[in-house]
């Protein structure tokens, strides 16, 4: 009897795997296909790289600004993590598509692992996270810009990106799991564009001034973005790549939990 | 039985019709226009914010970065807005409401004038929002006192119709609205690759060239100098160039697209 039981937690347990491994590939495959989707979120943040670090090499030069070769590694955490988090929404927008067109219903219906419904989701955005990151630390190597820290920097860097990518992908597929609307998760683009930009992203915190400064010191993406810029700008360091690392791992555990509750309320409510 | 108007009058009755039409429907629903508000003050409070720090640099122009950004924010507003009053032609393409304006008998150039009348109806508003979030946070200064104020509105309602036209050119063309996605890359070059951030001598290589041949360059110096100094001739006409060239720059292929939909 016992050995029966073990047969079969271990044929669940494949099960439930083979069926995160089916819906992550869609999930990719559903990004791969539709290129207006991620194709916005690698010239944007490329563009404006560009353009910021044409326009403020002088601001090198302000007491206040770290030390760093050129704006261009100044500006690569914030350029790879913004592209991570624009791509990161299209989690929560492709599971509102499937509930707006009944196709979560018939999952639903299905005898498939409730885990691996939000999981293949997650999978899809850290795959295409990986992509980019890797499409986007090229380009910016070929225009000259350099990680201290080096591959293990580089790593961490990654790392990060993805964890990234599954924390705002779990917010994400919050407000799709509450509300099945698109529009209403796309509506909260401009709030990852406001999270990012009011913060020591594009510039650092100490060159700002007021309320501003306060907010932009708070805000849980400067507590991100400034031991990654140090491990590019300075060097290696444990401290950073732990507070890194650290940081985006319990945002993305507390994401995918709020994750988590809202898909079993939806259940309840069905 | 009421004698119908014909001529130029028609045509006015035409645009103004059109452009109430737009008006009305921002009533009827109030988050088509909340992007257009939004986004300005957003950004005329996200880049004084994280950019503050460059007027310590010397030959910025002036120590009150609510000066250099305020037309910044209101050139992106005016964008949004011209755009956005095209967006109404593509909604009206996709119901088929299109169709059945293009059936009426008379001039197309009113068809074209009502949605540019719209752009700059609605640009009106955010103009007039960040001007006073810019005064109210940030205490910008208008050293070019009333005549500043009213060469800021003109040259502002003249850019929003510049880029209804090129809303239109890309409606025209594609009949929908998801054209309006496609003129996203050209829309976040022509403004950010100006001196909307920072003057002409504070940029290098590339950018530096390309600002100075954008056209949005002499129009965002049209539209600052009331808040740096006094108007001057010299700093108004070539931004009513400017505004110009866009208008004919995009009206044209607009006009031509939208004659050979409905000769």
């Amino acid at each position: 009897m016992t050995t029966v039981t073990a047969i079969d937690d271990r044929s669940h347990l494949s099960t439930a795997l083979d069926q995160m491994a089916e819906l992550s590939a869609r999930s990719i495959r559903n990004s791969l296909r539709n290129p207006s989707g991620y194709i916005p979120g690698l010239v944007f943040p490329l563009m404006l790289a560009a353009v910021y670090s044409a326009q403020f090499q002088r601001a090198l030069g302000l007491p206040g600004f770290p030390e760093v070769d050129s704006f261009l590694d100044f500006i690569l955490p914030a350029s790879i993590l913004q592209s991570v988090a624009f791509g990161a929404t299209a989690a929560g927008a492709d599971m509102a598509l499937d509930i707006e067109n009944g196709f979560f219903d018939r999952l639903l219906t299905s005898p498939v692992s409730r885990a691996s419904i939000l999981v293949g989701r997650l999978v899809g955005s850290a795959v295409e996270a990986a992509l980019k990151f890797v499409v986007l630390l090229a380009i910016f190597l070929l225009f000259g810009a350099s990680v201290k820290s080096g591959l293990p920097g580089v790593v961490v860097l990654m790392v990060v990106s993805l964890l990234l990518a599954i924390a705002i992908g779990g917010i994400s597929l919050v407000l799709a799991l509450r509300t099945g609307s698109q529009e209403a998760v796309n509506a909260s683009f401009p709030l990852v564009f406001s999270t990012l930009f009011i913060s020591s992203a594009f510039f650092p915190t100490e060159l700002m001034n007021g309320w501003y400064q306060k907010v932009a010191e708070y805000n849980p993406v400067s507590w991100i973005i400034n031991p990654v810029r140090r491990l590019v700008i300075e060097g290696w360091s444990w401290t950073d790549a732990a507070t890194a690392i650290g940081l985006t791992a319990t945002l993305g555990a507390l994401t995918i939990t709020w994750a988590t509750f809202a898909l079993r309320s939806r259940l309840r409510s069905l | 039985m009421t004698a119908l108007a014909v001529g130029p009058t028609h045509g006015a009755l035409v645009v103004r019709s059109l452009a109430m039409r737009g008006m009305q429907r921002i009533l009827r629903r109030p988050s088509i226009i909340l992007p257009t508000i939004i986004m300005p003050v957003f950004f005329l409070v996200a880049f004084t914010g994280s950019f503050s720090g460059i007027t310590n640099i010397e030959g910025y122009g002036t120590d009150n970065v609510y000066n250099w950004m305020t037309p910044y924010a209101i050139l992106q507003g005016v964008t949004f807005a011209g755009v956005g009053a095209a967006g109404m032609t593509g909604e009206d393409m996709e119901g088929g409401f299109y169709d059945r304006l293009l059936l009426t008998p008379g001039s197309r150039l009113p068809l074209m004038l009502g949605p540019i009348g719209y752009a700059m109806l609605r640009a009106l508003i955010p103009i007039t929002l960040v001007l006073v979030t810019a005064i109210v946070l940030g205490g910008a200064d208008l050293n070019g006192g009333v005549l500043g104020v009213i060469v800021l509105y003109l040259g502002a309602l003249g850019t929003a119709a510049g880029f209804a036209c090129l809303g239109l050119v890309a409606i025209y063309t594609l009949k929908s609205m998801r054209a309006l996605l496609a003129i996203q890359v050209p829309i976040f070059a022509l403004t950010f690759l100006s001196i909307g951030q920072v003057p002409l001598e504070f940029q290098t290589g590339w950018l530096r060239q390309v600002s100075e041949s954008n056209p949005v360059t002499p129009i965002l110096e049209m539209l600052r100098q009331g808040f740096l100094g006094a108007v001057t001739w010299d700093q108004t006409w070539p931004g009513i160039v400017a505004v110009g060239v866009l208008i004919l720059v995009f009206g044209l292929p607009a006009w031509f697209q939208l004659r050979r939909m409905a000769p």
